[in-house]
């Protein structure tokens, strides 16, 4: 189970923090969690430039990919701090990221009252309809006179507290699972095995039924990312271990949303490309943590040429890389037809002119403890992280 | 009568702004400052010290006023963060908001007017760092802020109006009397 836990101030030093971490160690058997830090998120502004969004994107996709949320909230004039109240602004306009997430509430305080009053706002803030989320009652989570329970290896000192805080995190573990069973994951698991999987579908040049399809997408060594018409992202290919780790989470989102904020602009650019029909391949290069990725975009169309959406199809390359290297590719043993196809086995797609090789990513070496390059282009990838 | 306006919204358009640029029109009497939230960086504990110039403006600006009138919206359920931010701001190494006559309205597109916002921002005005002195009584709650405006940026509900204004020469009176009060006790 992945748990992100937000540190519910941008303070420096903060017990909201360390109590956090101390979660982090002491139930490292129960979850996984991520501590996340609100301290660059700006302040929430509707008209903020989307190229100023980088650090609410990231913040965003972590808590779309949690299983649960827990807040650690201190109190700032019995509420809770305006920094928190921003980032739960973000991740409500626009997006319903809390909607129906399992969600724990702790807090710290150097007073008695542990963030009480805080609490209680929090509690109703996110119970707010554009936020709607699944905030585990009871348990509450008072942590008093913060200043005396911490020893200096940052362990929680007060034996009550330490059961107490066991008991509440493991009755929001179970919540969490009994939330989480009828969610994406159930999902994934439909695609896995088509409800109707004697359906087939009838091409001109035969037929295969879903179940055939689901798994020649999941077997064919490149990966698949599909986005419709009117540019949201609606499909991609359940491969192993993919270059890009896409989640159903983001399924539906707009290519605005699915990508990182300065990265929009260079896939506006390819698909209005398509669109226009000045294109209909786009190719990338990349290294990415010492692999040769290839990257190519595809304008599908009907047979009227008329744009039904971009086709992303990413590939790990090194295995092509090496047969041709070790001129797997050279002698013509059979028919002699092939010989055409191997001169042209280097060279970049020159047919098109739409080659757009990656400067900064094929700069790096290629040695497998390259330091990974920055996939710009792409929204989901999990390289970044 | 000197008051101040805060509008609790930090959007290029605010029924909040309208709701103060309303007041400050009709009641020339209370010599009304408009003071913007979003003018303000996001508050951080951190700073130690240094007290950022805007924050020492609005700090004057305050404590000339005899009194303040905070518009407040409402983002899920409560306060907006940027109107918090302001107020974490006068609560932490300047506290001109102690004792200070302050009346709370607000503006929304929905029936409620911000009123589960207007709620949170009175227990956020009485925690005692910020020990404000709240006006209570009247609830001033604008709803339907859509169409509750005319095109010339007037309230067009005359009854609207003519309770908005029993709530401010209320204020008004309440005003005097801490003034009085603050007076008498010198």
């Amino acid at each position: 189970m992945k748990l992100a836990a937000i540190v519910g101030t941008n303070a420096s030093h903060s017990y909201n923090r360390q109590l956090l971490q101390y979660m982090q160690r002491h139930f490292a058997d129960l979850a996984q969690i991520e501590v996340l830090e609100i301290n660059q998120l700006p302040l929430f502004q509707k008209s903020l430039p989307r190229d100023q969004q980088s650090a609410v994107w990231s913040f965003k996709q972590a808590i779309k990919t949690a299983d649960g949320v827990i807040f650690s909230s201190p109190e700032y004039d019995h509420s809770i701090p305006a920094a928190l109240k921003s980032a739960i602004e973000w991740l409500s306009y626009h997006c319903e990221l809390l909607d129906n997430k399992p969600t724990m509430i702790v807090g710290a305080s150097y007073g008695p009252q542990g963030s009480a009053r805080a609490q209680e706002h929090l509690r109703q803030i996110l119970a707010s309809p554009d936020l709607n989320a699944a905030v585990l009652s009871g348990n509450e989570f008072l942590l008093g006179n913060v200043a005396t329970v911490f020893n200096e290896q940052g362990e929680l000192t007060d034996k009550a507290a330490v059961a107490e805080l066991e008991k509440y995190f493991t009755n929001f573990v179970s919540f969490t699972k009994l939330l989480n069973q009828r969610s994406p994951q159930a999902a994934l698991m439909a695609i896995k095995q088509p409800l109707i999987s004697e359906a087939f579908v009838q091409f001109p040049t035969g037929k295969l039924s879903l179940q055939q399809i689901q798994q020649i997408f999941s077997t064919m060594p490149f990966e698949v990312d599909f986005i419709d018409a009117t540019d949201h992202f609606s499909w991609f290919s359940d491969k192993a271990e993919r270059v890009h780790v896409r989640s159903v989470n983001s399924l539906g989102e707009t290519v605005q949303e699915c990508h990182p904020p300065l990265a929009v602009p260079a896939v506006e650019k390819i698909i209005s490309s398509f669109k226009s029909g000045e294109k209909n391949l786009v190719e990338r290069c990349l290294t990415l943590q010492g692999h040769k990725i290839l990257i190519r975009y595809y304008a599908i169309r009907d047979v009227n040429g008329h744009y039904l959406g971009t086709m992303e199809f990413t590939g790990n390359v090194d295995h092509l890389y090496e047969l041709f290297k070790n001129g797997s590719f050279a002698a013509d043993v059979t028919t002699g037809a092939s010989k055409k196809a191997a001169d042209s086995t280097d060279s970049t797609d020159a047919a098109t002119g739409a080659s757009q090789l990656d400067t900064a990513a094929s700069a790096q070496p290629t040695t497998s403890t390259a330091p990974a390059a920055p996939d710009t282009t792409t929204g989901a990838s999990q390289h970044q992280e | 009568m000197k008051l101040v306006a805060i509008v609790g919204s930090n959007n290029q358009v605010s029924y909040n702004r309208l709701l103060i640029e309303f007041i400050a029109k009709h009641y020339p009497k209370f010599h009304l400052e408009k003071l913007e939230v979003r003018e303000l960086p996001l508050f951080n504990e951190d700073i130690a010290g240094v007290t950022p110039a805007v924050v020492e403006k609005w700090t004057k600006k305050i404590n000339k006023s005899d009194g303040i009138i905070i518009a407040c919206p409402e983002y899920n359920h409560s306060v907006t963060a940027a109107l918090k931010n302001a107020i974490e701001w006068m609560s932490y190494q300047v506290h001109p908001l102690k004792q200070k006559p302050i009346m709370i309205l607000g503006a929304s597109t929905y029936p409620q007017g911000s009123s589960r916002a207007q709620l949170h921002l009175r227990q956020i005005l009485n925690s005692p760092g910020v020990d404000a002195n709240v006006f209570q009584g009247q609830e001033f709650l604008l709803g339907q802020a859509k169409t509750a405006f005319d095109q010339s940026n007037e309230i067009s509900d005359p009854k609207t109006v003519s309770f908005l204004d029993d709530c401010l020469q209320a204020f008004a009176v309440f005003v005097k009397k801490v003034k009085r009060g603050n007076k008498g006790g010198k």
